[in-house]
């Protein structure tokens, strides 16, 4: 009898995951094949897209932030004591067992997506064809209203070099090609019909910016009518070589990953007609209405080792189309991450995806956002078509093994423990707000070293974690 | 005679004024119908999108005077949370124009409305093609983050007492639960 009622609870908390409860403040991270290996705060500001740059023999990472919240408009710089409106964060990260906070360049102000500096590139002054060999230039949104480009080649102390644009509507997730300049910037020109369309900017000379067009999907532009098509996301581009950019539209809805012909987008007629803005599109995917497309990361040229004896069709080229989850506690379609087949690229189709169950961790019950994010979009050969990484906000980041993408799989994860700077999230029931807390991955980044960088949505910070087991096994990693 | 000349034209004046003045009480209680009008909740009918299904009302003509429909739907997340509706810009991108076709031509500026405790926007906007009869009046307005639109299908010739029933019917304590329960407050 005795030994009955002792092993009645031991086997309900066997079939209850410890996830089931909302995470508390000392709980250890939860992981699996991926271990940390530093942190760093942030000074507790909510951080979005990270960049990894190597500087002679340091690592710098740049971290763009939203704004602040109501409640901490202004978090302190703890270099200086200051309070400041959240911008980039420059953290040495070198030693990823011990990342060095370097300096805080304050961004817009405002809350939220209202103010901050969310994005962040940089290219070599000596890569660039009209750099000065010396710099190194940071790329940054501010907050809405513009973009700016600082010379970082001393992270501790940025000068400004230029503001390509300014006065916008918004801005977001921009790319810039390093080795020819070209920079394709997520802005909301004012006669556009949408808060954020491409324009184009020559930046090979980052001191003196060239505008090229302004480019957009067809009824986005000036002095259309009707139903607004579903506004830009970001880009990425695959160089002159290539001669391809592949856009993002939709953030959780709506999606449209649009394939566009680099040298006639860059050298076509540019007066924004329907016309004009159709003549470089090669290939379009529209998506299910319910999903969107925040990042599409492509992979070109994969050899599938099930198509090994095929004869047509061996290697395929493949976008992988990373939707973004908005709404807090499952309260829209949940978002994942699709594999589109672009080999006939007038056609693209998605052949397969990747999700995480929700009963692994309920993480519908956890508070915040459940769903996709973001991805890595380093093509350093350490990851690249092997590995890649998704923010999946309260189930933090996971590897998926990408090598055959008609069947991704889950190799791996981390979701970060909370802390005291964790902010909470709200949802209006009966008209009061209920808050939980709970960790927000929201974006990630590698660099060639094979290191992997979560920031947190939530002000939680910065982890930075090393594959382990399979995982590091899937990419060929020692 | 003079004088019975003068008897009947009055008289005939007399019942003149009389039948005016009955037709313009019989007017002025039918407009009193129409300041009264009776909408009916019905089966959402367009297919589903990324927005999900809505509410969808009707008045019929012969309470409204002309047959109106109106379309209810939350976009949450969707608003610009700074500004919320500001411009006709944010009000024709959180239009609800793919539910008639996609194509719509404004007719006029929109201009400020107020719904319950929400600020927004309303503008009127032809129809193309067999809705070309037709108008259709946009009303977005926003909880902080949150957008809640309401899209109105009248006769062109009716706009005039349409979009003030819509707006009141927007005020309604039947919208007004709906809102709340969309916003979760």
């Amino acid at each position: 009898m005795r030994r009955a009622s002792l092993f009645i609870p031991l086997f309900v908390l066997s079939i209850v995951p410890a996830t089931a409860q909302a995470p508390k403040i000392g709980d250890p991270p939860e992981a699996l094949n991926m271990r940390l290996v530093g942190m760093n705060d942030l000074q507790a500001r909510s951080a979005y897209q990270p960049t990894i740059h190597r500087q002679g023999d340091r690592y710098i990472a740049y971290i763009g932030h939203h704004g602040g919240t109501p409640e901490v408009p202004k978090p302190i710089n703890a270099l200086t004591g200051q309070a400041e409106f959240n911008g980039t964060s420059i953290v040495d990260v070198t030693d990823p067992a011990h990342p060095k906070y370097l300096f805080h360049l304050p961004g817009q102000p405002g809350n939220f997506e209202a103010g901050g500096a969310q994005m962040t590139r940089v290219c070599d002054g000596k890569t660039l064809p009209k750099g000065d060999p010396s710099a190194v230039y940071l790329l940054r949104t501010f907050g809405g209203q513009g973009h700016e480009i600082w010379n970082v080649a001393d992270p501790s102390h940025p000068v400004l070099v230029s503001r390509p644009a300014w006065d916008l509507k918004d801005t977001h997730k921009s790319f810039w090609e390093c080795d020819t300049g070209i920079a394709y910037l997520v802005s909301g020109a004012r006669d556009w019909r949408v808060r954020r369309m491409t324009q184009v900017y020559d930046l090979s000379d980052p001191a003196h910016p060239v505008k090229i067009r302004d480019f957009g999907l067809v009824g986005q532009e000036p002095g259309e009518t009707g139903a607004v098509p579903t506004e830009l996301h970001g880009m990425i581009s695959l160089g002159p070589q290539a001669n391809r950019v592949y856009f993002g539209y939709g953030t959780n809805k709506g999606g449209v990953l649009q394939i566009v012909d680099r040298e006639k987008l860059l050298k076509g007629p540019k007066e924004p007609t329907p016309d004009n803005l159709r003549a470089p599109v090669v290939g379009e995917l529209r998506m299910m209405p319910f999903y969107g497309a925040h990042t599409v990361f492509p992979m070109l040229q994969m050899p599938v080792s099930d198509f090994a004896k095929d004869k047509v069709g061996k290697t395929r080229d493949f976008v992988m189309i990373v939707d973004e989850q908005i709404l807090n506690e499952c309260e829209e379609p949940q978002q994942f991450v699709w594999f589109a087949d672009i080999t006939v690229e007038s056609q693209p189709m998605v052949v397969s995806h990747f999700k995480v169950p929700e009963a692994s961790g309920h993480f519908c019950d956890r508070g915040g956002r459940f769903g996709a994010h973001s991805s890595n979009e380093s093509m350093a050969p350490v990851f690249y078509k092997k590995v890649a990484f998704v923010t999946y906000f309260n189930a933090g980041v996971r590897a998926i093994d990408v090598r055959d993408p008609y069947a991704p799989k889950e190799i791996g994860y981390f979701i970060p423990s909370i802390t005291e700077q964790t902010d909470k999230r709200c949802m209006k029931v009966d008209g009061k707000d209920r808050c939980k807390v709970a960790i927000q991955s929201n974006n990630v980044e590698t660099d060639d070293r094979g290191y992997i960088y979560v920031v947190d949505r939530a002000n939680t910070g910065m982890h930075i974690l090393e594959l382990t087991g399979e995982a590091r096994k899937a990419a060929g990693l020692p | 005679m003079f004088r019975r000349s003068i008897i009947v034209a009055a008289i005939g004046s007399a019942l003149a004024v009389a039948t005016a003045t009955a037709s313009w009480i019989a007017d002025q209680g039918h407009s009193q119908l129409k300041l009264a009008p009776r909408w009916a909740e019905i089966a959402w009918p367009f297919p589903m999108d990324e927005w999900g299904t809505g509410k969808a009302y009707r008045c019929a003509a012969a309470d409204c005077g002309h047959e109106v429909e109106v379309y209810l739907r939350g976009k949450l997340g969707f608003c610009n949370c700074t500004t919320g509706v500001a411009d006709d810009a944010e009000l024709d991108r959180l239009s609800d124009f793919d539910l008639l076709g996609g194509r719509a031509k404004p007719l006029s500026e929109g201009r400020p409305v107020r719904v319950a405790w929400m600020a927004g926007r309303s503008r009127a906007f032809a129809l193309p093609g067999l809705l070309s009869r037709k108008a259709m009046m946009s009303v977005a307005f926003s909880n902080e983050c949150d957008a809640l639109v309401a899209t109105a299908v009248f006769e062109q010739d009716a706009a005039p007492s349409a979009e003030p029933q819509v707006l009141a019917f927007l005020n309604s304590v039947a919208v007004e639960r709906w809102a709340k329960a969309e916003l979760g407050r």
